[in-house]
C-alpha cells in the first residue's frame, strides 16, 4: 500500500496541481490581506480610532439602526440580532472579538473560505484522479497489474486525504506568513469565546467557553478538514462515476455554488438542511451564528456530512471493482 | 513433446446489453509460441483480450493463467501477465522511468536493476529519463513494451502492436516478438486485423469473427494445399472443358481458370491442352496467402 | 523528480493530516463534552487612555442618526465638519444614536460599560431625546389627551435626570449639549395645541438641564417655528439638511474653545 502511495503522490507532484493550487491561494490571500488592511483602515478613519472597544460600540449601534429600518427581511433580521447580541456579549466581556494579528486573519479567512474556496481548490485534485487515468488510458495498465482493484483504489483516496490536508496546510501557512506582514505575526493566545447556541429565542450564551485563539484556530481547521475531505469523498465519487474529469467538476462546482447560494434562501424549506452543501459553513457553529435552516446543530451537520461522505465512498469503492473497464 | 499451457480460455462469453460479443470462444496458448488473433474490425478481438486481462469481466467461461483461475486468484494470475491493450497509454507528464518504476513498485521483487534491463532491451535507454510525451509513437510502443516486461511475465498479450508503426518500426517489433517466444520462451498473444502481418510472425493463428473463433490451426497447416495455378487460356471456353475433366477448376472473373498446384501434374494438363489444340498463354503460380482464406471463412464481410 | 522529496512531501501530509485530526476531534469533543465556563464581565471601566483628539459621543434618537438629512451626517455630522474646520486637533465622533429610541431605552443604554467608557472619554456629549416618548411617530396627533402626555412627560423626565446623572458620574467635564424638541405638525390643525406642549415639555427638559452643571439645553423649537415645511424631511417630521444645518450651527454658536 505504501508503494502505491508513493505512486500516486508521484503522480499528483508531477501534475503540479498542488504548486497551482498554493499560487491560487497565495494570490487570494493576498487579495484579502489587502482588503482586510483597506477595511481597518477606512474604519480608523471613519471613526478616527483604532480602540477596539469603540468600534464595537459603534457597530452595534449601526447594526442596532438597521434592525430598526422596515426595509429588512424577518431572516436577516434576526441573523443581526444574534450577532448584535454576540458581540455585545464580547463588548460586556472586555474581549476582542477580532484581535488584530495573523491568527485572526487566518481565522476570519478560514471561516470564509470553508464553503467554496477551498472546496474548489479540493476538487481540482480530486475530481481528475480516477477519471484522468480513465482519459488518458492509463487505468488498462494500471488495472491488469497483480493488485487488486480495492487497493488500487484507497491509495488513490488515502492519496486525496493527504493531498487535502497539505491543500488545508498551505492554505494556513500562506494566510498566516502573508497577512503577517501587514498585521504582525502575534495573538495566537488572544481569547476568543465559543459554544454560543443559536435557538428559536435567540441567542443562547449559557455555555459559553473562552479559550486561546490556538486552540480556537487547531478546531476550526479540523472542521475544514472534515468539509474537505467530504467534498473531496464527493469529486472522488463523481471521477470514478464520470469518465469525463469535466462533466464532474462541473457537477460538484454546480452543487457547491447551489449550496453557497441555497444557505441564503433556504430557511422556509426545510428537508433542504440534509443536503450536503448546506451543511458545509462548520465554523459558523464554533462562532456562533445563525444557521441557515432551523434547528440545524454542528452536530446535526457533522452527522449528515458524515453520511454523505460514508455514501459517497461506499459508492465509489463498489462500482471501481465491479465495473468493466472499456 | 508437447509443450506446457500458459493461457488457457475455455467457452469464453460475453454479452454486452441484450448483444452477445463473444460467444463462447475457447484456445490454449502453450509456452514459446506467438498465437495470432485475427478478425475484421468489431470481430471481437480487442473485447476478448480485455477480458483475459481483468479488465471486463466475462459474462461466462473460465480464464487461466499459469494455472491461476483470473477471477478466483487475480493476482496470481496477473503476476504472469504483461499486456498492452489497444495503446500502450503510458503517463505523458512523467518520465519513461518514472513510468517503469510505477508499474514495477505494483509487482513484487521487481527493482531498479530489472527496470535497466528492460530499458536496454527494448533500446531506451538514452531518452528513459525524458518524459513520455516528448516520444514518438515507436518509442512509446517500446516503453509501453518494456512495461509489459517487467514482472518477467509467461505470457504477454500485445493488442496491434504494431498500429501506427512505419515498416521499419513493424519488422523490428515482429523480430523482438519472434526473440521473445524463442529465446525467453514467452507465450505471445497478438491480435491484428492484418493478414501479412500475422502470417509472418505467428506459429498459430484463431481466425474470430462476430465473436466465434471459425477455425483455428498452424499456419503452415492452414496454408498448405493452398498454393494455386493461374491459367489464361485460348479459348476459355473449351479451355475449361479441358481442365474441368481433369482437376477440380474456378473461374475467375477476368477469365482465368484457377487450379490446384500439383507439381507432378502440371506438366501432364498442360500437355493435354496443347493436344486439344488450346493454346496456353499464361501459367502462374500463385503463392498462398491467408487473405484469401480469411476471406473465405469469413464470407468477405467485416464490421456487421 | 527525486524518490526522497516525495516520502517526504508524503511524511508531510500525514503530519499535518493527523494534526487536522486532532483539531477535529478536539471541536466535536468540546462541542458534545465541553463544559462552560463562568466568564467575569468586564465591570470596572478600563483606564482611559492617553488620546489626542477631541472626543464627542452623540447619544438619543433618529436626530443624533441624521435620519432625513439626504446627505447622511446629521446635525452631528455638520456640526463635527464645523468643528473640524476651527481647530486642528483630530476630532472623533462616537454615534451611539439609534432609531426611534426613547428615554426609557437611552436610559438603558448609557448604563452600559462601555458606553459609559466612552462617556467618560469624551470632551462633549450631545444628546437628543424625548421626541419618540412625545410625537410617537405623529401617534401624538391623534389621541390628543393632555393627561395621557402628562403621565408620559413625567416618566421621561424621570428618565432624563437619570441619565444625566449617569452621564455627570462617568464624566463631570464634558460639556453636554442636549437638543431640545420643535413641533414638526405647526402648520397642521391642532400645530397650536401641539406647540403648547411641546413648550411645556421643552420648559421642563430645560429645568432638569439646568439642575446639572454644564448641561445646556439647546432650543430648537424657535428654529422650525416659521417655515417649518422648508426645513422637514419629506416624513414630514424629521429635519431635512436644511433643518439640521439650522440646528448644528446652533450648538456650534454655544461652543467653546
Ligand atoms: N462497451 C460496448 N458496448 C457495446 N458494444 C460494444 C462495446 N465494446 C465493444 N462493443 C462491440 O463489440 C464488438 C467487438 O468490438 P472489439 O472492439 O472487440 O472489436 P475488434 O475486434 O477489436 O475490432 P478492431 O479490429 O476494429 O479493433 C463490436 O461490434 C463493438 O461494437
Ligand atoms: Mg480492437
Amino acid at each position: 500500500m505504501n508503494k502505491l502511495i508513493q505512486n500516486e503522490m508521484m503522480k499528483l507532484i508531477a501534475k503540479k496541481r498542488l504548486i497551482v493550487i498554493a499560487i491560487i491561494i497565495g494570490v487570494l490571500v493576498m487579495l484579502f490581506t489587502y482588503a482586510q488592511y483597506k477595511q481597518v483602515q477606512t474604519q480608523r478613519e471613519k471613526l478616527g480610532t483604532s480602540d477596539w472597544r469603540t468600534i464595537l460600540q459603534q457597530q452595534i449601534v449601526d447594526t442596532t439602526n438597521r434592525l430598526s429600518s422596515s426595509r429588512i427581511t424577518d431572516e436577516w433580521k434576526k441573523q443581526l440580532q444574534i450577532s448584535l447580541q454576540q458581540q455585545q456579549y464580547y463588548l460586556d466581556h472586555d474581549i476582542n472579538p477580532s484581535e488584530p494579528g495573523a491568527p485572526t486573519f487566518m481565522r476570519i479567512f478560514l471561516e470564509n473560505s470553508i464553503d467554496l474556496f477551498i472546496p474548489l481548490m479540493v476538487m481540482v485534485i480530486a475530481s481528475d484522479l480516477v477519471s484522468s487515468e480513465h482519459s488518458l488510458g492509463s487505468i488498462k495498465l494500471l488495472l491488469t497489474r497483480p493488485v487488486k482493484r480495492w487497493k488500487v483504489l484507497l491509495s488513490k483516496y488515502l492519496t486525496l486525504c493527504l493531498a487535502i490536508s497539505l491543500i488545508i496546510a498551505i492554505a494556513g501557512i500562506l494566510s498566516y506568513l502573508i497577512s503577517g506582514l501587514v498585521f504582525g505575526y502575534k495573538g495566537w493566545g488572544a481569547p476568543i469565546l465559543t459554544g454560543f447556541n443559536v435557538t428559536e429565542t435567540g441567542l443562547n450564551t449559557s455555555e459559553v467557553k473562552l479559550m486561546g485563539q490556538w486552540k480556537f484556530l487547531l478546531m476550526d481547521f479540523g472542521l475544514v478538514w472534515f468539509v474537505s475531505i467530504v467534498v473531496g469523498t464527493l469529486s472522488f465519487m463523481l471521477s470514478v462515476l464520470i469518465r469525463s474529469t469535466a462533466a464532474g467538476m462541473g457537477v460538484m462546482l454546480a452543487s457547491l455554488i447551489s449550496g453557497a447560494i441555497l444557505t441564503n434562501m433556504v430557511s422556509s424549506w426545510e428537508s433542504a438542511k440534509y443536503f450536503f452543501m448546506v451543511n458545509l459553513r462548520l465554523t459558523d457553529y464554533m462562532k456562533g451564528t445563525a444557521p441557515p435552516i432551523e434547528g440545524m446543530n454542528l452536530s446535526f451537520s457533522i452527522q449528515t456530512l458524515f453520511v454523505w461522505w460514508a455514501v459517497a465512498l461506499f459508492v465509489s469503492f463498489f462500482v471501481f471493482t465491479r465495473r468493466d473497464v472499456y | 513433446m508437447e509443450k506446457k499451457i500458459t493461457l488457457s480460455v475455455k467457452n469464453l462469453k460475453k454479452v454486452i446489453g441484450k448483444k452477445e460479443i463473444i460467444k463462447g470462444l475457447s484456445f490454449d496458448l502453450r509456452e514459446g509460441e506467438v498465437f495470432g488473433f485475427l478478425g475484421p474490425n468489431g470481430a471481437g478481438k480487442t473485447t476478448t483480450i480485455r477480458m483475459l486481462v481483468g479488465l471486463i469481466k466475462p459474462t461466462s467461461g473460465t480464464i487461466q493463467i499459469c494455472g491461476a483461475n483470473i477471477e478466483d486468484n487475480f493476482q496470481e494470475a496477473m503476476t504472469n501477465l504483461g499486456c498492452i491493450v489497444e495503446n500502450p497509454e503510458l503517463y505523458p507528464y512523467l518520465s519513461g522511468y518514472n513510468n517503469l518504476l510505477h508499474f514495477a513498485r505494483m509487482l513484487d521483487r521487481v527493482g531498479d536493476d530489472r527496470i535497466k534491463e528492460v530499458t536496454k532491451l527494448v533500446g531506451l535507454t538514452e531518452r528513459i529519463h525524458d518524459k513520455v510525451k516528448t516520444y514518438s509513437l515507436g518509442m512509446r510502443q517500446r516503453l509501453g513494451i518494456a512495461q509489459a516486461l517487467l514482472g518477467r511475465p509467461k505470457v504477454l498479450i500485445l493488442d496491434e502492436p504494431t498500429n501506427g508503426l512505419d515498416p521499419a518500426g513493424i519488422r523490428e517489433m515482429r523480430q523482438f516478438i519472434r526473440f521473445l517466444a524463442e529465446e525467453e520462451g514467452l507465450s505471445v498473444l497478438v491480435s491484428s486485423h492484418l493478414l501479412s502481418e500475422i502470417q509472418l510472425l505467428c506459429d498459430r493463428v484463431a481466425i474470430i469473427s462476430k465473436g466465434s473463433i471459425i477455425r483455428t490451426d498452424t499456419v503452415h497447416q492452414l496454408l498448405a494445399n493452398r498454393e494455386r495455378v493461374i491459367w489464361h487460356v485460348q479459348p476459355l471456353e473449351k479451355g475449361k472443358e479441358v481442365l474441368g475433366s481433369l482437376t477440380g477448376i474456378d473461374v475467375t472473373d477476368d477469365g482465368a481458370i484457377l487450379t490446384e498446384y500439383n507439381e507432378e501434374k502440371i506438366p501432364l494438363w498442360n500437355k493435354q491442352l496443347v493436344e486439344a489444340g488450346i493454346a496456353v498463354t499464361e501459367m502462374n503460380r500463385k503463392m498462398p496467402v491467408l487473405e484469401d482464406l480469411f476471406l473465405e471463412l469469413t464470407g468477405g464481410d467485416t464490421i456487421e | 523528480m527525486n524518490k526522497n522529496v516525495i516520502r517526504s512531501i508524503t511524511g508531510i501530509a500525514v503530519l499535518f493530516c493527523l494534526l487536522w485530526l486532532i483539531g477535529l476531534g478536539w471541536a466535536v469533543g468540546e462541542y458534545y463534552a465541553g463544559t462552560p465556563e463562568k466568564i467575569p464581565k468586564a465591570k470596572t471601566v478600563s483606564q482611559v487612555e492617553n488620546k489626542k483628539g477631541l472626543t464627542i459621543v452623540a447619544l438619543g434618537d433618529s436626530l443624533t442618526r441624521g435620519t432625513g438629512d439626504e446627505t447622511g451626517k446629521g446635525y452631528v455630522g455638520v456640526l463635527i465638519d464645523e468643528i473640524k474646520g476651527k481647530t486642528k486637533r483630530p476630532v472623533q465622533l462616537t454615534n451611539l444614536g439609534i432609531n426611534g429610541q426613547r428615554s426609557n431605552s437611552l436610559r438603558k443604554q448609557v448604563q452600559e460599560t462601555e458606553v459609559g467608557r466612552q462617556i467618560q472619554r469624551a470632551d462633549m456629549v450631545l444628546v437628543t431625546i424625548g421626541g419618540n416618548d412625545l410625537f410617537r411617530g405623529g401617534q401624538a396627533l391623534m389621541d390628543f389627551k393632555t393627561g395621557d402626555i402628562a403621565t408620559i412627560e413625567k416618566k421621561y423626565l424621570n428618565n432624563l435626570k437619570f441619565i444625566f446623572e449617569q452621564i455627570r458620574k462617568n464624566n463631570p467635564k464634558a460639556n453636554v449639549f442636549f437638543i431640545g424638541l420643535y413641533n414638526p405638525f405647526i402648520d397642521l390643525d391642532q400645530g397650536r395645541e401641539m406647540s403648547k406642549v411641546v413648550r411645556h415639555w421643552n420648559y421642563d427638559s430645560a429645568e432638569v438641564s439646568a439642575s446639572f452643571p454644564k448641561i445646556v439645553f439647546v432650543p430648537t423649537f424657535d428654529l422650525f417655528e416659521l417655515k417649518v415645511n422648508d426645513y422637514l424631511y419629506s416624513d414630514k417630521f424629521h429635519p431635512n439638511s436644511k433643518g439640521y444645518r439650522l440646528i448644528a450651527e446652533r450648538v456650534a454658536s454655544l461652543l467653546t474653545w
